[in-house]
């Protein structure tokens, strides 16, 4: 677990628009942070949506999963080193966009959000193992945020953005209810992972 | 050792492997030869426990790969052509793997030199040639020196050099006493490599034994050109053989060199070209799919 986490890492690392994506989100967090910690809090969560979907989907797009499953054949394995990874990184990037708002005495949306975002970012990699396709899940869930949470839920209804949202401004039953959201995706991509490797 | 035993994996209604058997032996190199679509990758895919078998069974030294203690050290496997990402370098995908399968770091630089991509190691594999990125395929496939090699299409994108290359890695390794199980539609340089064949076609073996048995098992023609085709080819009927050609000379099957001969002599007419036609790999490949 130790060494597919390091390497999972080292990847991220070594790839130049993962890295660029990092350092611009964080950049722009900490420009978000400068106007209002609620806005900070949305980037937070989106960009650790979109990290997590990404280090997983390189995988599937690049065709890096079948050295991935050479590697390590027990897949419930490699999905739980890709979940910690993206703990690890998300949580990482939130901390260092976060820090204008940590240092303008917003202290507990700081920390509140910083307890949300690994969910966000399990949820995300959960969901990636599903589907495998960067595109249709940014695509997908930009229209479900929009017109189901948004404009249907009015960011109120028990549903993961707005979860999250509520979550990271300290509501406990909004971060139940995100984990619940994560769970039922980890439940699916326990199962999904299963599935023959693409190239067939 | 490899063995493959009643691999079948169907889609739907379509199988597109039934029923394949058969075994690659350490110190030898077997081929696994068949037309696009035949259920090469896919047998290849289910050894590798990147595709769930229908039914069946294939095993590596005994076990199942996802029974294997330390796969990447046991199993090298070449299968997709760029499998790295475009974004990062030669070097940081070796080490990537590295860390991965827990191989010697030491080894990262050895193999980008022995595989010839020392001077592009710092280069993005986004920017590499097709052959490039197969001998990076190679170079992964050798991280954890294992004593078990397969590889699908390695020759891809391979220049002549590049091919006589990996045919002497693979022919050193198989006297190192390793297992190589290669596929490939490169008949002619897969004849010079390989010890064993195994043919597939339609999802089935046609025919699985040592090369020189299937080139023993090959009908052989005589191609012949004498004075008089016509009295030739009458003479040889006459002696039971089957008489064919190509509009310049005469091809016989079912006689040897010495009977023809012989039966010219008999039949005078002056012999100007008498040659015994060995099939080839090709050959005796598109014969035995043909027949299927």
């Amino acid at each position: 677990m130790i060494a597919l986490v390091r390497s999972e890492v080292y990847r991220l690392a070594t790839i130049r628009s993962s890295w660029v994506s990092m350092a611009l989100f964080a950049a722009l967090g900490m420009l978000f942070g400068l106007l209002s910690a609620d806005m900070w809090a949305l980037l937070a969560g989106v960009g650790a949506f979109g990290l997590a979907v990404m280090a997983v989907c390189q995988h599937h797009q690049h065709g890096t999963a079948v050295l991935l499953h050479l590697a390590r054949p027990r897949r419930t394995l490699v999905l739980a080193g890709q979940l910690v990874t993206v703990v690890l990184v998300t949580t990482a990037f939130a901390a260092v966009s976060g820090l204008l708002v940590l240092m303008g005495g917003e202290a507990t949306q700081y920390g509140n959000t910083l307890l949300v975002v690994p969910v966000m970012a399990v949820f995300g990699a959960a969901n990636a193992a599903v589907l495998r396709r960067s595109t249709y899940l940014f695509i997908g869930y930009s229209a479900w945020f929009v017109f189901i949470e948004g404009l249907l839920g009015k960011l109120a209804a028990p549903l993961p953005f707005s979860a999250y949202l509520l979550a990271s401004a300290g509501e406990s039953d909004s971060m139940l209810i995100l984990v619940g959201w994560s769970l039922l995706a980890l439940v699916a991509a326990g199962i999904a992972i299963h599935r023959d490797v693409a190239g067939d | 050792m490899i063995e493959i035993l009643e691999l079948t994996k169907v889609y739907r209604r379509f199988r597109a492997v039934d029923g394949v058997s058969f075994s690659a032996a350490p110190g030898r190199v077997t081929g696994f030869l068949g037309l696009n679509g035949s259920g090469k990758t896919t047998t290849l895919r289910m050894l590798l426990g990147l595709t769930r078998p229908t039914s069946g069974t294939a095993l590596i030294g005994g076990k199942r790969f996802r029974e294997l203690r330390h796969p990447a050290r046991q199993v090298g496997a070449v299968l997709e052509q760029g499998l790295s990402h475009p974004g990062q370098t030669g070097r940081a995908h070796l080490r990537t793997q590295a860390l991965l399968t827990g191989a010697e770091p030491g080894r990262v630089d050895m193999l980008l030199e022995q595989v010839g991509l020392g001077h592009a190691a710092g280069q993005r594999t986004g920017d590499y040639s097709l052959g490039m990125r197969q001998r990076l395929a190679v170079a992964t496939a050798l991280l954890g020196d294992p004593a078990v090699l397969v590889l699908d299409e390695p020759a891809n994108g391979l220049d002549p050099e590049g091919i006589a290359w990996l045919r002497e890695l693979l022919r050193a390794h198989a006297y190192a006493g390793g297992t190589v199980l290669i596929s490939s539609h490169l008949l002619a340089e897969l004849a010079q490599l390989i010890d064993d064949v195994v043919i597939v076609s339609h999802g089935t073996i046609r025919y699985s034994a040592p090369l020189p048995e299937l080139y023993g098992s090959a009908t052989r023609k005589l191609r012949v050109r004498g004075r008089d085709p016509q009295r030739l080819w009458r003479a040889f009927e006459q002696a039971g053989a089957r008489v064919g050609t190509d509009g310049r000379v005469l091809e016989v099957v079912g006689l040897t060199a010495e009977d023809a001969g012989e039966i010219a002599f008999e039949a005078r007419v002056p012999v100007y070209e008498l040659t015994t036609d060995a099939p080839s790999l090709e050959q005796i490949f598109l014969d035995l799919v043909a027949g299927s």
